[in-house]
């Protein structure tokens, strides 16, 4: 039993200096060498609400309830007074008390009410459910108003499309922020525009490459940073070479769309959740 | 006064230089104007004798300034004390008059109602403070995953860290238009209204 162990021990010993010799210069340098990382820049883009959501039913109760007990703390108003006076006035002209050329006002406040009432049904409130919203236009921005839509592009990964947020490798010279800049001009087009939210990135996803590719690059995995920035103006324009498709998706639509639970989850943390 | 003496500083000129059986007697300042040297005329009168003022006069006029000054000062202490009125918190008289006509006669609640009120207003503050802790989770989660990405890009590099902390100076003050009810109408002209600007001027 000791005999053996110490054979494969000798065994082990005899082939080490030829793995080192196969390592080159290894012998200077730390043996575990730090791996390469791409750096990518990811542009999370989003559309901001420009509609209030709805109540809920406990919030329009509550509504209720604070404008009751305003009214009912309240004083009454001149117009209020006004009309009582003026009601008064034609209670007494009915009995025959009052000369109706001399004491009445001609144009009454219940005149104006019923005026101003006939104005507000006329005018028509824009709808809050779009057209779009009833194609279910997921290329549209103009949709689902009263929520956050972000930005999810079918990119070229590899071999592969991928429905992930517009990503980019980053070049020599420049800085994550102006990588994440160049990366949403060029896969979206001039006509975008978009206010980033400030210099840092919002969030992290790292990913290794399969072993394939590996050995053709120095780089074992991507590392992306994510950027936040507001949509302003305009629409997505594909570079058909870069994308191949683009939809603006709500917030809790994009687990079932973007390419895996994890990248979801990393995507997630700075997302808001409505 | 100026050409006589020109005139004598010529000749004198001439009459060495003839001495000297140097140069020619003709002068002209074409080919030697080194021999014009004149020297300058002084445009001056004779000193104004000093007015003599009687000092009676001048304790007088210090007197007046210094009066003038007080008096100024005096005139912004008193508007000092004197507060801008705030309109919107003073009561009309009229409203105070009229009192008794303007009270609503509102039937006071129903102990059903009154205890229907207060089980509102519990489960409300329970409503809130849920969603205020929700609230702190989400910008919890925001900044953590913030300062992962910030830590794993200096990890990377330190220079690409530096300039991801910078702050973005076109981004302070940030405007921001709130959520409205419902969207604007397009292509909608809004009609032009009239007012009249009754706020007084306070200085």
């Amino acid at each position: 039993m000791y005999a053996k162990s110490f054979a494969s021990f000798l065994r082990k010993w005899s082939k080490l200096p030829t793995a080192l010799q196969s390592r080159g210069f290894c012998s200077s340098k730390p043996v575990c060498a730090k791996d390469v990382w791409d750096l990518l820049c990811a542009v999370c883009l989003e559309r901001r609400p420009t509609l209030t959501t709805q109540l809920t039913d406990l919030e329009s109760k509550f509504q209720k309830l604070l404008q009751d007990i305003e009214f009912e703390n309240s004083y009454k108003s001149d117009y209020e007074v006004r009309k009582e006076k003026e009601r008064k006035q034609a209670e007494l002209l009915k009995k025959g008390e009052l000369d109706s050329d001399t004491d009445v006002t001609v144009k009454t406040a219940q005149d104006l009410e019923d005026a101003y009432q006939d104005e507000f049904s006329k005018f028509q409130f824009a709808a809050r459910q779009t057209d779009c919203d009833k194609r279910k236009d997921l290329k549209s921005l103009d949709r689902a108003l009263d929520k956050y839509l972000v930005l999810v592009v079918n990119q070229k990964i590899g071999d592969d499309y991928r429905w992930i947020l517009p990503q980019g490798l980053r070049e020599n010279g420049e800085t994550m922020r102006q990588t994440a800049e160049r990366v949403l001009a060029e896969r979206c087009g001039t006509k975008l525009q978009a206010t980033f939210l400030g210099n840092a990135p919002c969030g992290f996803y790292k990913y290794k490459y399969p072993q394939s590719v590996r050995s053709s690059s120095k780089a074992v995995g991507a590392k992306v940073f994510f950027f936040k920035a507001w949509h302003i103006g305009g629409n997505v324009e594909c570079s058909k070479t870069l994308i191949k498709d683009f939809k603006w998706l709500c917030t809790e639509d994009l687990n079932s769309t973007l390419q895996n639970d994890v990248y979801y989850n990393s995507v997630s943390q700075f997302l808001i959740v409505q | 006064m100026f050409c006589a003496r020109l005139w004598n500083h010529v000749t004198r000129v001439t009459k060495s230089q003839c001495l000297n059986h140097v140069q020619k007697n003709t002068i002209g300042t074409a080919f030697s104007p080194l021999l014009f040297k004149f020297s300058p005329c002084l445009f001056a009168e004779p000193l104004k004798k000093k007015k003599r003022i009687d000092p009676a006069i001048l304790k007088a006029r210090e007197e007046r300034k210094k009066k003038k000054i007080e008096k100024q000062i005096r005139r912004l202490e008193k508007n000092a004390r004197q507060l801008k009125p705030i309109e919107e918190i003073e009561v009309p008289w009229i409203l105070i008059d009229e009192k008794s006509t303007r009270m609503r006669n509102v039937t006071s609640l129903s102990q059903e109602q009154e205890e229907e009120r207060a089980l509102l207003v519990k489960e409300w503050s329970r409503y809130k403070y849920r969603q205020h802790l929700e609230d702190l989770q989400q910008i919890d989660k925001m900044i953590c995953s913030q300062q992962k990405a910030l830590d794993e890009l200096r990890a990377e590099s330190e220079e690409l860290y530096l300039e991801a902390i910078q702050i973005d100076p076109t981004l302070i003050p940030i405007e921001i238009e709130g959520p409205a009810r419902t969207p604007a109408i397009k292509n909608y002209e809004s009609p032009d209204g009239e007012y009249t600007d009754v706020s007084k001027k306070w200085i």
